[in-house]
């Protein structure tokens, strides 16, 4: 028997297929990644006067910016969403509201290799990323029009790519995310009326049924949670509350590039390399109810189209049910 | 430069990202799957029980009936004994109490709705009404919605066979509250209902309006989601599509046939997905507490072509970004040789 449930944090419900009746890796089409760009591929080491120019990079010492031997690199996106000159201009257009597309959209390029994901990576190159992800992050914060910092990966076609070379994205924004806010706000809300921290209940919960851990480690915790949005969706937590995702102990920045990697290993094996998005969500820049919220990372597989329903209603249909893709995410052991 | 703009119904933020801008038809969607044929069809072959027939009555026709209601293949909800709701720790459950029916467009193997009659699509319109109209009934039952799926990107299995479903639900969803709950706040504000403003809006700027037909008006909405999504208003005020479309029917499948083959010609036959937003039901105690509903919210069809994948940006952040303003998408539309 399938079952409505509801996200306690915003209130979205989920239809959830049933155990027995749920979908394994299977189930979903399959989808292939070629690469065969390689030969003309922008992100590659000597073509770095191809993209604008870096704002920041992880390279060896003595290595100087825009020549070929660093390690990460973070440059401005060639075709930005949104442009970093300007003010907001808010104005009305009849009943509409409009204001100008301020805000910066800069690329982090994850490794100079052509043929490899981030899953693909060592811990200690997912370290330098989240390092060049980390300074970006404080640097944009800085900039007083934004209001939030966000980060994101798109891996394969489905997940809205074209671009084969590892890649993720930061977009600072004028305004905070409406899914951010329904959280803050969710989140807020649980912590005036029962003074603890929502995201550290469900980790108590999860932790306590066991049913939906992917794995538990030192200072992370992953797991398919109980509503989700997408089949095989994964969410990391630190386990210790947290607001920010910024500073790190170098202990758990390593921590966190052991987890990243390994559940990105678990997707591409147990489910066959399919495209997948992840992006933070951490708190607006100074936010001040720091208690009550938490940063985490929210990974989706693509493995299966939104439709008609989804859009119309903001209820997700899942044929998964996660304690069943967490069991399928779990029995893989990487090397 | 790059817009921000706010959907006045939901409230939700799309970047007209200008700076990628692309030219209206370049954007083709790259995962097209071939069809099955009709050999292969389960709708065609269909031997589930019917829950409702528009019948055909030519002695001639291939198939007695026009269109045909069925249970779901793979339904997600069903009509369990008993609507049960329950705690599990933090979470809130409900079990799988609920109706998902298929509505088998045709009788023959043709994929895509723009491609049947006028006269056929209304049979359609008319077997959404009485469906409502039934669904309504149940006290348990606080939604309904109609929507189509069509081509693979659209979350369709792409067998050919052109069918929208339906879904009755015993909670309102997320999306509905959000939009109901804005449209409330504008009526206490201005008096009015805001899809009514806008229409006036649109009528008189003409620059997103695709085309209209006597009662009803086909727009591209000013902060859509998606490229090319089109918004179907009527022009007449009403709260829900069952009242509302009563003798519209055929004017309905009108204006339904000539955006989606406007669609279809313009942009080499995409994905798209099509959604009826219409009021929940309103019985006698929930209408006592939401008095003005009826004059808030206004019935309309939201038709999203899929040509680009949804990425990281719009699942994490709720923010869509659109490469095409509005304004030029609906001036394509309206510049496409209906054969």
């Amino acid at each position: 028997m399938s079952e409505l449930r509801r996200d306690p944090i915003i209130g979205r419900w989920a239809i959830v297929a049933d155990k027995e009746e749920s979908w394994g890796p299977d189930n979903y089409d399959k989808e292939v990644h070629e690469r065969k760009h390689k030969a003309i591929c922008q992100f590659c080491p000597g073509r770095e006067k191809q993209t604008p120019p870096e704002v920041d990079a992880i390279r060896p010492q003595g290595s100087a910016p825009n020549k070929p031997d660093w390690i990460a690199r973070a440059v401005s996106n060639k075709f930005p969403a949104l442009r970093i000159e300007g003010n907001l201009d808010k104005r009305a257009d009849g009943i509409y509201d409009v204001s100008n597309g301020v805000g910066a959209h800069e690329v982090l390029i994850e490794t100079p290799d052509h043929d490899r994901d981030l899953a693909d990576l060592s811990v200690d190159e997912i370290v330098n990323v989240i390092r060049l992800a980390q300074s970006r992050s404080i640097s944009l914060a800085k900039d007083r029009r934004f209001k939030y910092i966000m980060l994101f990966k798109n891996y394969g076609q489905s997940a809205g790519t074209s671009i084969e070379h590892a890649h993720s994205q930061i977009i600072a924004l004028p305004l905070v995310p409406r899914y951010v806010l329904e959280e803050l706000e969710g989140s807020l809300n649980y912590f005036k009326f029962r003074g603890r921290c929502i995201y550290c209940d469900i980790i108590a919960q999860e932790q306590q049924e066991q049913e939906r851990i992917i794995l538990d480690n030192e200072a992370f915790i992953s797991f398919c949670p109980y509503v989700p949005r997408y089949p095989f969706e994964c969410w990391i937590l630190p386990k210790e509350h947290s607001s920010d995702f910024c500073y790190l102990s170098d202990h758990d920045r390593h921590q966190l590039a052991l987890t990243l990697q390994d559940v990105l290993k678990r997707i591409k094996t147990t489910l066959k390399d399919p495209s997948y998005n992840f992006y933070l969500h951490v708190p607006p820049v100074n936010y001040k109810e720091s208690q009550s919220y938490h940063w985490h990372i929210e990974i989706v597989p693509q493995l299966s189209r939104v439709a008609g329903f989804e859009w119309g209603t903001g209820f997700y249909i899942v044929r998964t049910e996660p304690g069943v893709a967490a069991e399928t995410l779990r029995n893989y052991s990487p090397e | 430069m790059p817009e921000f703009r706010k959907d006045p119904v939901i409230g939700r933020w799309v970047i007209i990202a200008t700076e990628r801008a692309r030219r209206p038809g370049t954007i083709i969607d790259p995962q097209r799957v071939d069809k099955k044929d009709s050999q292969e069809c389960p709708f065609c072959h269909n031997q589930e029980p019917e829950i409702y027939t528009v019948p055909n009555k030519d002695p001639q026709a291939s198939s007695p009936w026009s269109v045909k209601v069925t249970p779901s293949g793979t339904p997600l909800l069903k009509m369990s004994p008993q609507f049960k709701r329950r705690g599990h720790g933090l979470y809130d459950v409900i079990n799988d109490y609920g109706v998902h029916e298929v509505v088998i467009e045709t009788p023959d193997h043709i994929a895509n709705m723009a491609d049947l009659s006028e006269k056929q699509i209304a049979y359609v319109m008319n077997t959404y009404v009485y469906r409502f109209k039934e669904l309504s009934q149940n006290k348990n039952f606080l939604y309904v919605i109609a929507y189509k799926n069509y081509g693979w990107a659209a979350g369709s299995r792409n067998i050919g066979h052109s069918r929208s479903q339906i879904i009755a639900s015993s909670v309102n969803p997320l999306a509905v509250k959000e939009q109901m709950s804005r449209a409330k706040k504008y009526f206490d504000y201005h008096d009015r209902c805001l899809f009514c403003d806008l229409i006036r809006q649109e009528k008189n700027d003409r620059k997103r309006v695709v085309t209209e037909s006597e009662h009803f008006i086909a727009i591209t909405p000013f902060a859509p989601r998606f490229s090319f999504e089109i918004w179907i208003l009527p022009k007449e005020h009403h709260c829900d599509f069952v009242h509302g479309v009563a003798g519209k029917e055929l004017d309905l499948a009108r204006i339904l046939k000539d955006t989606l083959t406007r669609l279809k010609i313009g942009l080499a036959d995409p994905s798209y997905n099509y959604v009826i937003q219409t009021a929940p039901f309103r019985s006698q105690e929930r209408g006592a507490r939401w008095p003005t509903i009826e004059e808030d919210y206004h019935w309309h069809i939201e038709v999203m072509p899929r040509l680009t994948r949804v990425a990281g940006f719009e699942k994490g952040s709720g923010f869509y970004i659109c490469s095409i303003p509005p304004e030029h998408t609906a001036e394509f539309l309206r510049e496409v040789e209906l054969s």
